[in-house]
């Protein structure tokens, strides 16, 4: 049985409710239809109220949501700019390792240098001509709010285009991660997308199972701001606390634990016992009872540990994104439509496909690529967290057969679970559609004169290149505005060089108007609805901004005293203007008998009535809402810092390279590169803050005595030392090499040992690129 | 027993999702086909067996193909010293994916001749084969003359052959190398691995913290 529907869309839906209820649901059949049409007129009333910026609204809430509104734009475009920097540091990764490996010919290194030129930020700019703004801003705008071309185009290109075009799509055209439209229309293209899957994929198994630019684009998807805010607010916590626990063994591969085990007997006593041989088969380690009175106890560990992040998950089942909820919800009901016989188990198979082994099974597995943690986990903790995947994903699954024998010990975990686990599933599913809101959204947007987007001019080349290189599925139709638009473009330009691409601010709009008369009729809503609707949000931006303790705002309200109060403020014309409308509004909807003078225009005053109070518990969720964003956005900030820091020191450890490089052949640079720097001096308890020290076996009494010197005899060596107050020479001297620290962090080795204390490798790179950047 | 040590040899087992992986190490190493979906995270596996006559403990390790968990490959790379890269004959993009994965494991190993064998499953799927068998097969000895192997998990056709090739394979490169070690053992000393790090310590003063 499934819950019965909710009435709101889930608390995280994170778009901003304006005075628009979200809440209708398909099933209560015409009058939530009317409802909803009600609702989406209030919001076209709303816009185009705030088109006209005749009344500043300034209230508490007015300017919560103002720093709500802001702060989601930040975050959007920062998550695009670590999206592309991600990208950057990705290839050079790899490059590097290479390098370090000498195996890298000069002209790759030159190839690496420009990359890494590159990955400035764009500077601004424009198109060099007007006519090129405004035709792909017709193409852009039809992209933006036709999403079947997308959805069209994601299918034609290969996995190798699939990437720019996936990074223009999520950040770029449907960017505004928090932003209704934009998000319901790449959720349409989702829908779209996932469709198709569902058509073609004869085999039930295999649905979802490939990586596909389908399985890409979810995964780009659910790494967005929404998705990380979910991620962090429900692992973050339990992962932290579980990976301090770096000496927790919960092994139970009884091969695993049966070699432990004579390891450690042969270490204590010498020698090992007749009874237990060295190599043993799977079945003899799993029937030893040594190996069992190990194992017993750490099976009980980790389905504690795993109903845990169990429990978290489900009680957060409202907190789910919004977007990460529908598409469950459009895996359930394609599979219901393409196999009506599926019982919901299959289903939650299927939705635990994507929601457990593509969105939170990875960040478990690997937190700090979530940025959930700062430092991969060590090796015993690492473990445990493949056991918790590796269990609430055989949850979600439930196969027959248990591929590692020993992984059957855990079936009571399952038998204990699985019913709750599938019914999270389901209840996840049951989030409202936007489709009503979607198409009012759309006639808003083409009210609207200001839509723009910000993107890159060589992005609009790579889409237009990409839609000519697919044109002939594309605009099979001649007539259709696609075919028109690409054709009176004519053939995609060439990309940019970097240094001259530019990100602009494309102007959107559509070529193809459409008229609000069409709009009422298309919703089929009366005169009298929409004068009635306008007098609500009226009054409602009236009595927000009279002042509180206003005489005419006493219980219960009286709709004439307050728009004869607004009629008669001195000092404010738009404010007198509203109250006149008021008037005349109340007088005009009694005379059509929607509302009655003698009761005081109860009906009208009661909505009136709901929509403050709706609004009042909307400040609470805003200011709730910002402080979740706030995390979200300094976690990003904060990746976004080590990824820059990051690029920094390939920059520096490239420019060491190559000027040693050069200076076989010039000697000119010998100067600069043999100059030695430093040294600089750093006190204990500096270095101990700013967390370069990591540990220290110092005694606390003698660390004021200790000091360090850091020097640099040559680009790209280091030396360290440890010296004692009084003493003239250092006691202890480390030589370092680049070269030697970059492979460290490459291997995920992250302490760096001086006897005494140990230092942190990243930020001993951070503090050596900081101090030792030579002149290039 | 003996106390003769038996070497394990590290395979592993790359290659897209739902390509069949897990049911090819099924196969091989219990002789049972998986009819159900059970996309894998990381499973490990341990088979002894008898190549040409020697006793080979396999340690095989059954990878994620689900794209989301590409961050825990490096480490597999790294620590598997031959591998199988699996596609479906039947997918095109699988096929394209080994390239990628091929160029990470010379990288991250840094030796491009490193023991592997190119596997296109599904091959009792004929009828739905995307991936044309002289292509494979041209890629395969693209990388340094690497045998390919068309199997079939669910037929059991070709499974034994491909993880005995590349065990046979590993063995072969261990004696190479043993045998490259001795060599050099008798010509010169040892020498200071590349990225050693120097510690110096003044041994002239005592120290006390």
């Amino acid at each position: 049985m499934l819950p019965p529907p909710r009435t709101s869309t889930s608390t995280t839906s994170s778009f901003e409710p304006m005075t628009r209820q979200n809440t209708f649901s398909s099933q209560d059949g015409a009058r939530s239809l009317r409802q909803s049409k009600r609702a989406s007129m209030t919001a076209l009333l709303v816009s185009m109220n705030a088109r006209e910026r005749d009344l500043e609204i300034s209230d508490d809430l007015a300017r919560a949501q103002r720093l709500l509104r802001e702060l989601k734009v930040k975050i959007s475009s920062q998550s695009k700019k670590n999206f592309v920097l991600e990208k950057d540091v990705r290839y050079l990764d790899s490059r590097i390792a290479l390098l370090i490996q000498n195996r890298m010919a000069l002209e790759e290194q030159n190839e690496v240098a420009s990359h890494l030129d590159e990955a400035a930020e764009l500077q601004e700019g424009e198109f060099p001509n007007d006519e090129k703004t405004q035709k792909y801003g017709n193409l852009l705008f039809l992209l933006q709010s036709e999403p079947k071309h997308i959805a069209h185009l994601c299918r034609l290109v290969t996995m190798a285009e699939i990437d720019s075009l996936l990074q223009t799509v999520m950040f770029t055209i449907y960017g505004n991660q928090y932003e209704s439209r934009e998000e319901h229309l790449l959720l349409t293209m989702f829908q779209s997308v996932l469709t198709h899957q569902f058509e073609t994929t004869p085999e039930y198994s295999n649905l979802l199972r490939q990586n596909t630019p389908v399985s890409r684009m979810m995964t780009t998807y659910t790494r967005r701001g929404p998705g990380q805010s979910y991620l962090k607010e429900v692992l973050s916590e339990k992962i932290n606390s579980l990976i301090e626990l770096d000496e927790m063994d919960l092994e139970i591969n009884p091969l695993k634990v049966y070699e432990n085990m004579i390891k450690q007997i042969e270490e204590s006593t010498g020698t090992l016992p007749e009874d237990l041989p060295r190599s043993v088969t799977a079945e003899f380690a799993a029937e030893h009872p040594q190996v069992h009175a190990i194992i017993d106890p750490r099976l009980r560990t980790l389905s504690n540990l795993a109903e845990g992040f169990l429990d978290e998950i489900i009680v957060a089942v409202e907190d789910a994104p919004y977007g990460i909820r529908w598409i469950c919800k459009q895996i359930r009901n394609l599979s219901r439509r393409k196999y009506p016989d599926a019982r919901d188990e299959a289903i939650c198979t299927l939705i635990g496909g994507f929601f457990f082994l593509r969105f939170i099974n990875p960040a478990i597995v690997t937190p700090k690529s979530y940025m959930l943690i700062e430092r991969n986990p060590d090796d015993k903790p690492k473990r445990t967290l493949t056991y918790i995947a590796k269990m609430l994903q055989n949850l979600a699954n439930k196969p027959l057969y248990a591929k590692e024998p020993y992984m059957a010990k855990l079936q009571p975990f399952i038998q204990r679970n699985k019913d709750r686990c599938n019914k999270f599933m389901l209840d996840l599913c049951e989030v409202q559609d936007f489709y009503e809101s979607l198409e009012m959204d759309n006639y808003v947007a083409l009210t609207k004169r200001d839509i723009e987007l910000n993107i890159s001019i060589n992005e609009v080349y790579a889409t237009h290149s990409l839609l000519e290189k697919h044109s002939t599925d594309l605009a099979r139709d001649h007539d259709s505005h696609l075919a028109i638009l690409l054709r009176e473009l004519g053939s995609a330009p060439a990309q940019l060089p970097r240094k001259d691409n530019r990100a602009i601010i494309l102007p959107l709009y559509s070529r193809w108007e459409s008229s609000f008369d069409d709009l009422t009729q298309q919703l089929d809503i009366t005169q009298e609805e929409i004068l009635f609707l306008e007098a609500k949000s009226t009054f409602v931006q009236i009595i927000r901004s009279l002042p509180d303790r206003s005489r005419a705002l006493s219980r219960p309200l009286r709709l004439d005293r307050i728009a004869e109060a607004a009629g008669t403020l001195r000092n404010d014309p738009v404010m007198v203007r509203k109250g006149i409308r008021c008037v005349e509004l109340l007088s005009t909807l009694s005379d059509m008998g929607a509302v009655e003078r003698a009761d005081d225009y109860a009906v009208l005053r009661d909505e009136i009535e709901q929509e403050l109070a709706h609004l009042g518990s909307l400040k609470d969720k805003v200011l709730e809402e910002t402080l979740k964003l706030e995390d979200v956005y300094k976690t990003i900030r904060d990746h976004n810092t080590y990824l820059l820091s990051q690029l920094e020191t390939y920059k520096n450890y490239l420019h060491n390279v190559r000027s040693q490089a050069e200076g076989v052949r010039r000697p000119s640079n010998v100067k600069e590169k043999s100059r030695e720097l430093g040294p600089y001096k750093f006190s204990h308890a500096q270095l101990e803050k700013d967390g370069v020290i990591k540990r220290s076996n110092v005694p606390d009494n003698r660390r004021s005595n200790i000091y360090f010197m850091f020097r640099s005899p040559t680009a790209g060596t280091f030396v360290i030392s440890l010296h004692y107050k009084g003493r003239a020479r250092g006691l202890l001297e480390l030589d370092l090499k680049l070269d030697d620290l970059l492979e460290m962090q490459k291997d995920n080795q992250y302490e760096l040992e001086l006897e005494y204390v140990q230092f942190d490798v990243p930020k001993v790179l951070a503090l050596l690129n900081k101090r030792f950047a030579r002149k290039k | 027993m003996s106390y003769q040590t038996r070497r394990e040899h590290n395979i592993v087992v790359l290659g897209a999702g739902g390509v069949g992986k897990s049911c090819l190490t099924a196969q091989f190493v219990q002789n049972v086909w998986i009819e159900s979906y059970d996309p894998t995270i990381e499973d490990s596996y341990r088979k002894v067996v008898n190549v040409d006559g020697r006793q080979v403990v396999l340690e095989i390790l059954d990878t994620a193909g689900t794209e989301q968990f590409t961050a825990m490959r490096e480490l597999y790379m790294k620590q598997g010293q031959g591998f199988l890269l699996v596609f479906s004959i039947t997918n095109m993009n699988s096929f394209y994916e080994l390239a990628e994965l091929r160029e990470a494991i010379s990288r991250i190993k840094e030796d491009d001749d490193i023991p592997l064998v190119v596997v296109g499953n599904k091959s009792d799927m004929e009828d739905d084969r995307a991936v044309p068998r002289a292509r494979a097969f041209q890629l395969a000895q693209s990388w340094g003359q690497k045998p390919y192997f068309e199997t079939s998990a669910r037929r059991r056709t070709n499974v034994d052959e491909v993880f005995l090739n590349l065990c046979r394979q590993i063995l072969q490169k261990d004696s190479v190398r043993d045998q490259m070690y001795e060599h050099h053992a008798a010509q010169r000393r040892p020498a200071r691995p590349r990225h050693e790090k120097r510690k110096r310590r003044n041994r002239d003063k005592c120290v006390i913290l």
